[in-house]
């Protein structure tokens, strides 16, 4: 067997492909997943990161409403140092019609989510932050999720089962022999190094970018690319998931994440051409801080660190490539069955929240072409580092008296904080302030996350995620990877590409006392350090 | 409290006012609100070159060893940079090879100094580099706590066991003719970087660091020194929150610490610095000057306030207060008879004043000469 030979080969490394690429390894078969860029580069790692109940799906989509709850109770089990279980309200305001409420309340149930409508005495006490002039709330099991994690962890589960990576290797083109599909070629955009891969089944799981790599393979998905744009605050002013009890509208869900966070979203058709650099207009920005305003009104004196946007792949839900029919459901595309195409499966559309339900439809289509009978066992299976669900519990367990570092650490990494060499005082010095990681948490993810630049470091650990955007641990983190590629002239280059990266984020809030730091951070980059 | 000027902001321009009014035997009083560029100064005094002989005294006054002269400087991530006007820890060479082999020693924990960038910088002129790290019982305390192995943490430890350092860098020593140290010697003691040169055989080159910055720091310290010993009243973290205007004239400034006593003046110089200073301040739709409301030249479109590009000029940053050519502010179309504008609160506005720290000298000067000249003594 040939070095370069699979039983199946991945395009995508968002969640949906490196989901699917673990349940495939844990069924046994040999994979190879394919990313042109960094792991969660794409929608995944550019949403809310909410851990959705269903209820905001509820009352005009109850299918998705069902996989929703379902996934959010699975990925609680599996994936639990991935997700902070903060449940969430849906908040009534006077302008609000607040007879939604029973109907809203009766389509969770039907749907299976645990809605409970509480007094808004109640919930001013559980979440202080709220709009205190609501007039209804009702409490739901939503929560938060770090969507990097979850797709590092994914990953690594992969590679555990036998799985191998190439991150930053752009699909070429398609081989083919007859009407199968066979293989691809591949060309490394560090590198320039162009390889061929062969399996009998390839799975295209490159969400908005999906339409392309069909069309490579000469199939026809119809996609339509829908910007969402977001802002991310400097404090956790919530503790709870925040959204508004009607139907769903823009900048209508605030969700708290790790020491952040985050007001979306909007939803804007954007032309393909765009989807590689959505940006965040003014307009965007302005309705963003007045409607999360409505949801807590402290937004609008909280400092903003960061402004992005996401592409959702919405997919024409019957096949039909009009369009007409848009479907924000899951869709799994057998190409032979559908276009005489053989070899070759889609899965596409759906969400962050049903990543896992779509791997297991794509493995199970993978595997009914490969003639193999396994079953699925990703609901039950916890990721690395998800095999204890306590943080706290964790960090006890690994070090006798945790630092509060490593206590982040801990939450970070869950079990797998274990992995961080310690002994070697040096290990514990820490790099990152704000997110409190540690020279031995980065030096882990180098040794086994497969990290390129500093971006794809951050993507790992939250190294220059916090409120310094990378101002102070940027040149800290860059001299490690100098280590690791033995390259510094490399790693230059890399840290004002990282810079560059965090600038794009900033500038389109950039006032107040983010055009403080950005004021600083210009001026100690071109001046002080000389870069 | 009445002054003959009152300077609000207390870095590098408002003390250089501040020093050369008192010097003149002017009352003056300083108002303070703490962190100040200096608190991230490279060491060199940017725009700024051989300096006049006034500038040499004030600084010599004030216990500072400056020099200048043609070449360049090591920057902390092993690129070079023309020479400007610099404090003494900073090394000027004729030429980017200054050394053959260099040894590169660092703090064993300590993140912010870049011993890998200044090697790779080094190596491309043909200097053959060699990274090394010490470490000292004296520093463990701060190892055990990850987060403060910062240069303002351990400098006061290293003023005073700069000599087992010594010792323990001429154990690594072998052949090189250059030694390339952090710049966090000296905080306190700044007779330290001095005596490391003379008893380390080998050319000393102390390169920059992440801030806080200990020369900067120490040169506000002393500078801060000069103007107490000559009399000045430096008012630290108090900040001037509005003043009393009328016709065109500043009678008193409000601050956030005296109350109700407003500090009165004849002249009045505002040096509070850019955005970090918090001199000027922004919202989504506009960029004020907080204290006097002065009038701010900058694009009203909010998108032509930014490059989008991070390495390039960014817009905003050339934004500054409008000034007659005496550095009399304007606000609202008006000058201000008795209200200078000095240092980076003027943006780019003055491009014929340099920028950064020359710009900061350069107009804290021409202010205090026309004070001397006009204003009222």
């Amino acid at each position: 067997m040939n070095a370069n030979e699979y039983d199946v080969i991945i395009i995508g490394g968002g969640i949906t492909g490196a989901g699917t690429q673990r349940d495939c390894a844990m069924r046994g078969l040999r994979t190879l997943l394919i990313e042109r860029s960094d792991i969660a580069t794409g929608a995944t790692g550019r949403n809310h990161g909410l851990l959705h109940s269903g209820a905001r799906y509820a009352v005009n989509d109850a299918e998705s409403a069902e996989e929703c709850i379902k996934e959010n109770m699975i990925l609680k089990r599996i994936a639990s140092h991935c997700i902070d279980e903060t449940d969430g309200l849906f908040i009534t305001l006077p302008e609000d019609d607040l007879s939604y409420q029973q109907v809203f309340v009766d389509s969770c149930r039907k749907a299976g989510i645990g809605a409970e409508i509480i007094d808004p005495d109640l919930a001013r006490r559980l979440e202080p932050s709220v709009n205190p002039d609501l007039i209804g709330a009702v409490r739901v099991p939503d929560g938060s999720v770090d969507p990097f994690r979850l797709c590092a962890a994914n990953m690594l589960d992969a590679k555990l089962h036998g799985g191998q990576v190439r991150l930053h290797s752009e699909v070429t083109g398609f081989i083919r022999e007859g009407d199968a599909i066979c293989g691809v070629r591949t060309r490394n955009r560090i590198s320039g190094e162009c390889e061929e891969f062969r399996a009998p089944v390839i799975v295209n799981a490159c969400g908005i970018w999906g339409q392309h790599i069909a069309e490579l393979a000469g199939v026809k998905v119809g996609m339509f690319p829908a910007k969402g744009a977001l802002l991310i605050f400097a404090h956790r002013v919530n503790n709870m998931v925040i959204n508004r009890c009607r139907k769903p509208s823009n900048a209508d869900i605030l969700v708290p994440g790790d020491t952040v966070c985050v007001i979306g979203t909007t939803s804007t058709r954007i032309p393909f051409e765009e989807c590689d650099h959505v940006a965040v207009t003014p307009d965007e920005v302005t309705l963003l801080i007045t409607e999360g305003a409505k949801l807590a009104p402290s937004l609008s004196s909280t400092r903003i660190l960061r402004a992005y946007a996401g592409v959702r792949p919405l997919v024409s839900a019957d096949n039909d490539p009009s369009g007409r029919n848009i479907s924000r459901g899951i869709v799994c595309l057998d190409h032979e069955t559908r276009d005489g195409l053989k070899g070759f499966i889609t899965i596409t559309g759906g969400k962050l929240m049903t990543y896992r339900l779509m791997a297991e439809m794509a493995t199970d289509a993978v595997c009914r072409k490969l003639n193999v009978d396994k079953p699925c066992r990703t609901a039950e299976t916890p990721l690395p580092g998800s095999e204890e669900r306590s943080y706290e519990a964790v960090a006890r367990k690994i070090w006798e008296k945790p630092s509060m570092a490593q206590k982040a650490a801990a939450a970070r990494m869950g079990t797998s904080a274990s992995r961080i060499r310690t002994g070697d005082r040096s290990d514990e010095a820490l790099i990152c302030e704000c997110e409190e990681v540690s020279v031995g948490e980065i030096n882990d993810a180098i040794d086994r996350l497969e990290v390129s630049s500093l971006t794809d470091l951050r993507r790992r650990t939250r190294v220059g995620m916090g409120t310094c955007q990378g101002e102070f641990c940027a040149c800290r983190a860059a001299g490690l990877l100098a280590k690791a590629h033995g390259c510094v002239e490399r790693e230059r280059g890399d840290l004002v590409d990282f810079m560059r990266e965090r600038w794009k984020g900033n500038f389109p809030i950039g006032w107040g006392d983010t055009m403080r730091e950005a004021e600083y951070t210009q001026w100690v980059y071109k001046h002080v350090l000389g870069l | 409290m009445k002054f003959n000027s009152v300077i609000i902001g207390g870095g590098l321009a408002g003390l250089v006012a501040g020093i050369s009014l008192q010097k003149e035997g002017l009352s003056t009083a300083i108002i303070s609100t703490g962190q100040n560029a200096l608190h991230f100064f490279s060491g060199s005094f940017e725009s700024l070159r051989e300096p006049a002989p006034r500038i040499a005294e004030l600084f010599s006054e004030a216990g500072i060893g400056i020099h200048y002269s043609e070449g360049v400087r090591l920057m902390p991530l092993g690129t070079f940079r023309e020479a400007a006007l610099s404090l003494d820890d900073v090394s000027i060479f004729p030429t980017s090879h200054f050394a053959r082999k260099a040894l590169i020693v660092g703090v064993t924990g300590y993140q912010d100094f870049f011993g890998s960038f200044l090697a790779e910088g080094l190596e491309k002129k043909g200097i053959q580099c060699r990274l090394r790290n010490f470490s000292l019982p004296e520093l463990d305390t701060f190892r055990q706590s990850a987060g403060e192995m910062r240069s303002v943490q351990i400098a006061p430890i290293l003023d005073r066991v700069w000599e087992s350092a010594v010792r323990e860098i001429r154990v690594l020593l072998k052949d090189e003719d250059a030694v390339i140290l952090p710049q966090i010697f000296g905080f306190q003691d700044i007779s330290v970087p001095g005596k490391i040169r003379r008893e380390i055989p080998a050319k000393v080159v102390f390169a920059g660091t992440m801030p806080p910055s200990v020369p900067g720091i120490r040169t506000q310290r002393l500078l801060k020194r000069r103007y107490e010993t000559l009399g000045g009243t430096y008012l630290a973290g108090d900040e001037a929150l509005s003043a009393h205007v009328h016709k065109g004239t500043v009678h008193s400034i409000v601050t956030k610490n005296l109350d109700s006593h407003y500090l009165e003046a004849d002249n009045f110089i505002l040096a509070s610095g850019g955005f970090f200073s918090k001199g000027m301040k922004s919202n989504p739709f506009q960029i004020l000057e907080p204290v006097f409301g002065l009038d701010v030249e900058f694009a009203s479109d909010r998108n032509d306030w930014y490059d989008p590009d991070f390495m390039k000029d960014q817009p905003y940053m050339g934004y500054g207060v409008r000034t007659d050519s005496s550095l009399r502010a304007i606000a609202g179309g008006e000058m201000m008879e008795n209200l200078f504008a000095v240092g980076s609160i003027l943006g780019g506005t003055r491009p014929e004043l340099g920028s950064g720290a020359g710009l900061a000298i350069r107009s804290a000067l021409a202010a205090v000469d026309e004070i001397l000249k006009t204003g009222k003594r």
